[in-house]
């Protein structure tokens, strides 16, 4: 008898894990929808120029606050800009502070748990400074934050980036502290091999997977505090169209004009939710069996 | 006066070396010294292989760790080629390291996932600058062949392959060094046996064909026997016994390794454990017993030996034993002169031949 035969193997491939992903995610109706949903909000923030009928920032104040229909097809704002024009704007304003904003989370927070993890003496006061960012309420931090550093794309980039980077941090520290106590990491610096090189050639490619699923999960969090921050006025300046602002624009003519506020969160919620739906079935997916 | 010994200068040689853990109490100020490897020294010559025994926990992967520079040690001495590796500066050290390599006891955690066999193989050669990019393929190709794997094998990854294909393909990585020694830690115990014969004779003819020395790190006392030249055997983090296999295997004289060589299984029905077999767990390396550190479970402790800590003393057969009484106590039956089956186990074999052939040919006529 061949005993081999019946030993499962321990690991799958990244390649063979990667490619099961999308055909499990194909499975999950849910998941799907939100991801088709996705790139189709994606899309038309990106082609926003192209597929806009109106000019965002081309005011006509006898037009203000039309209701949906006729030429404006989700009707007017309150300087009368065409409301899915500026929607369109805003979606790609929004998604790309968030997108920007998850990038330079994800590098401080992978950067933060990687050397916590590495460097063991490094750990107690990293992941006590995590700790403490933690412990503030994100909107609050990001708020003092934006405050702290003046309006602007970068700052506010800065400032979502470095709230969403703690929880980050854990993930990564946590992974990579099982990385760690495998024997390859001992095999990389028995041939040699620099700190540099370690981390980045074993620790880190062996942590991505895991902390790429977290940050996706993340996004939906980031995006939905980037609109919070400009609901509030600390994200970008009028007449920028950012989602958040639109919101709060229509807030006051809530009564007299219900489609801006409405229309605008809409578009945060289900944007929000997608992106949570979406990270969720990831992190379902990626079974962690299949991560070695 | 010193004088230069060039020729009969070992290849590796250790002294006192010995590597204390701090472990933390349940309070910061409540430090404890763990003490894994005491005072141990050896030598390693060219070709040799030496094989350190004994039980899981007992220092032996310590100070094979030591050796490759994953664990600096507490005290002591590793001299290289003559020369101190302590003593030397971080490029020489990088330098005398790519002669010292490492295989490691698990195939399936010891080879980076995300790397293919190629990379992982050409990668220590390439830091070294011991082959170009070009170069590096036939390099791997070679080192492929050598271990007794295909160059076809090099785009795959680790987990396609069995684990006896693993250890080779680890072998193949720390042979990319050109090192002249190698740390064996435990490289067949996860293995299935008809592979650990494998790669033991790998291991034999790869020695054969590049003048390797082995330190051969192992609880299998069979594959020790078929390894090694000499032996050392380890108790609590201390050298018990060291000298030529033949003398230890054959006429062992401290308690422990008779003790080991007794609890090794024979593979003869009736067979009797020759002596006591030992009692009681090794004890905790934070609180090693005083005097000798063997004596709580010494079947052959006196008075002396809770008191005074034996050292290693010449004794027969070349090799160095510490135990204060080992010329005391009676010869060793080593199990391998018994390995006769009884007579009533003769007749009862026969039987079952005979009763297995008879039911054959009663199939047969059915």
């Amino acid at each position: 008898m061949n005993t081999k035969a019946s030993v499962p193997h321990p690991t799958k491939s990244a390649g063979s894990a990667r490619s099961g992903l999308f055909r499990r995610l194909a499975r999950d109706p849910v998941a799907l929808v939100a991801l088709l949903f996705l790139i189709v909000i994606v899309a038309a923030a990106v082609l926003a120029p192209l597929l806009a009928p109106f000019d965002p920032y081309d005011t006509n104040l006898r037009m203000r606050l039309r209701p949906p229909g006729g030429d404006h097809l989700l009707g007017t704002d309150t300087q009368g800009r065409d409301l899915l024009t500026r929607l369109l704007f805003g979606a790609r304003t929004t998604l790309a502070l968030g997108f920007a904003s998850i990038m330079v989370g994800s590098l401080i927070g992978t950067s933060i748990g990687l050397a916590a993890a590495f460097y063991r003496r490094l750990e107690g006061p990293l992941m006590r400074l995590v700790d403490i960012m933690l412990s503030f309420p994100s909107i609050l931090f990001g708020l003092a934050l934006a405050a702290m550093l003046g309006v602007g794309m970068e700052s506010l980039v800065i400032a979502l980036g470095l709230s969403t980077a703690p929880p980050i941090a854990r993930v990564a520290r946590a992974t990579a502290t099982t990385v760690m106590q495998t024997e390859y990491m001992d095999g990389g610096r028995v041939i040699g091999l620099s700190d540099a090189t370690l981390i980045r050639r074993y620790l880190l490619r062996n942590c991505a997977a895991p902390i790429v699923v977290y940050c996706s999960l993340q996004f939906g969090e980031t995006i939905l505090l980037a609109a919070a921050l400009g609901f509030l006025g600390l994200g970008l300046q009028p007449p920028i169209a950012e989602l958040g602002s639109i919101a709060a624009e229509g807030r006051s003519f809530i009564f007299l004009a219900p489609h801006v506020s409405t229309a605008a969160s809409l578009l945060i919620f289900t944007i929000v939710l997608s992106c949570n739906l979406l990270g969720d079935a990831f992190r379902d997916l990626t079974d962690p069996r299949l991560l070695p | 006066m010193m004088l230069l010994k060039t020729t009969s200068e070992p290849l590796l040689r250790v002294e006192g070396l010995s590597k204390n853990f701090n472990v933390a109490g349940s309070w910061p100020w409540q430090r404890r010294k763990l003490s894994a490897v005491n005072d141990i020294s050896f030598e390693i010559a060219a070709g040799e292989t030496l094989s350190l025994v004994g039980e899981s926990g007992c220092g032996k992967s310590t100070a094979g760790r030591m050796l490759v520079g994953l664990s600096t040690p507490s005290t002591g001495r590793i001299q290289f080629e003559g020369q101190d590796i302590g003593g030397m500066s971080a490029a020489e050290r990088r330098a005398v390291r790519r002669r010292i390599q490492l295989i490691f006891q698990d195939p399936y955690g010891s080879l980076n996932p995300r790397m293919t066999v190629g990379e992982l193989i050409a990668e220590p050669a390439l830091l070294h600058g011991l082959v170009d990019r070009g170069g590096a393929r036939d390099r791997v190709a070679e080192l492929l062949n050598l271990v007794g794997l295909g160059d076809r094998h090099a785009g795959r990854y680790p987990h396609e392959f069995s684990g006896g294909q693993r250890q080779r393909i680890g072998i193949a990585r720390a042979l990319a060094v050109e090192p002249q020694l190698i740390v064996c830690d435990e490289p067949v115990s996860a293995l299935d046996v008809s592979v650990q014969a494998q790669i033991v004779n790998l291991l034999q003819s790869l020695q054969d064909r590049l003048g390797l020395s082995y330190l051969f790190i192992s609880h299998g006392l069979s594959v020790v026997r078929h390894i090694s030249n000499r032996v050392a055997v380890m108790y609590l983090g201390n050298i018990v016994e060291i000298g030529p296999k033949t003398a230890i295997f054959d006429r062992p004289l401290h308690p422990y390794t008779r003790a080991l060589l007794a609890a090794a299984p024979v593979a003869r029905p009736g067979a009797r454990r020759a002596g006591t077999p030992l009692t009681g767990d090794m004890p905790s390396p934070l609180a090693p017993p005083a005097g000798c550190r063997f004596h709580p479970r010494c079947p052959l402790a006196v008075e002396r030996c809770k008191r005074e800590v034996p050292v290693l003393s010449h004794a027969e057969g070349g090799r160095l034993v510490a135990c204060h009484r080992w010329q005391e106590i009676p010869a060793f039956q080593a199990n391998a002169s018994a390995a006769q089956h009884s007579p009533a186990t003769k007749r009862l074999l026969a039987l079952y031949r005979d009763a297995a052939t008879r039911s054959n040919s009663h199939t047969n006529a059915v």
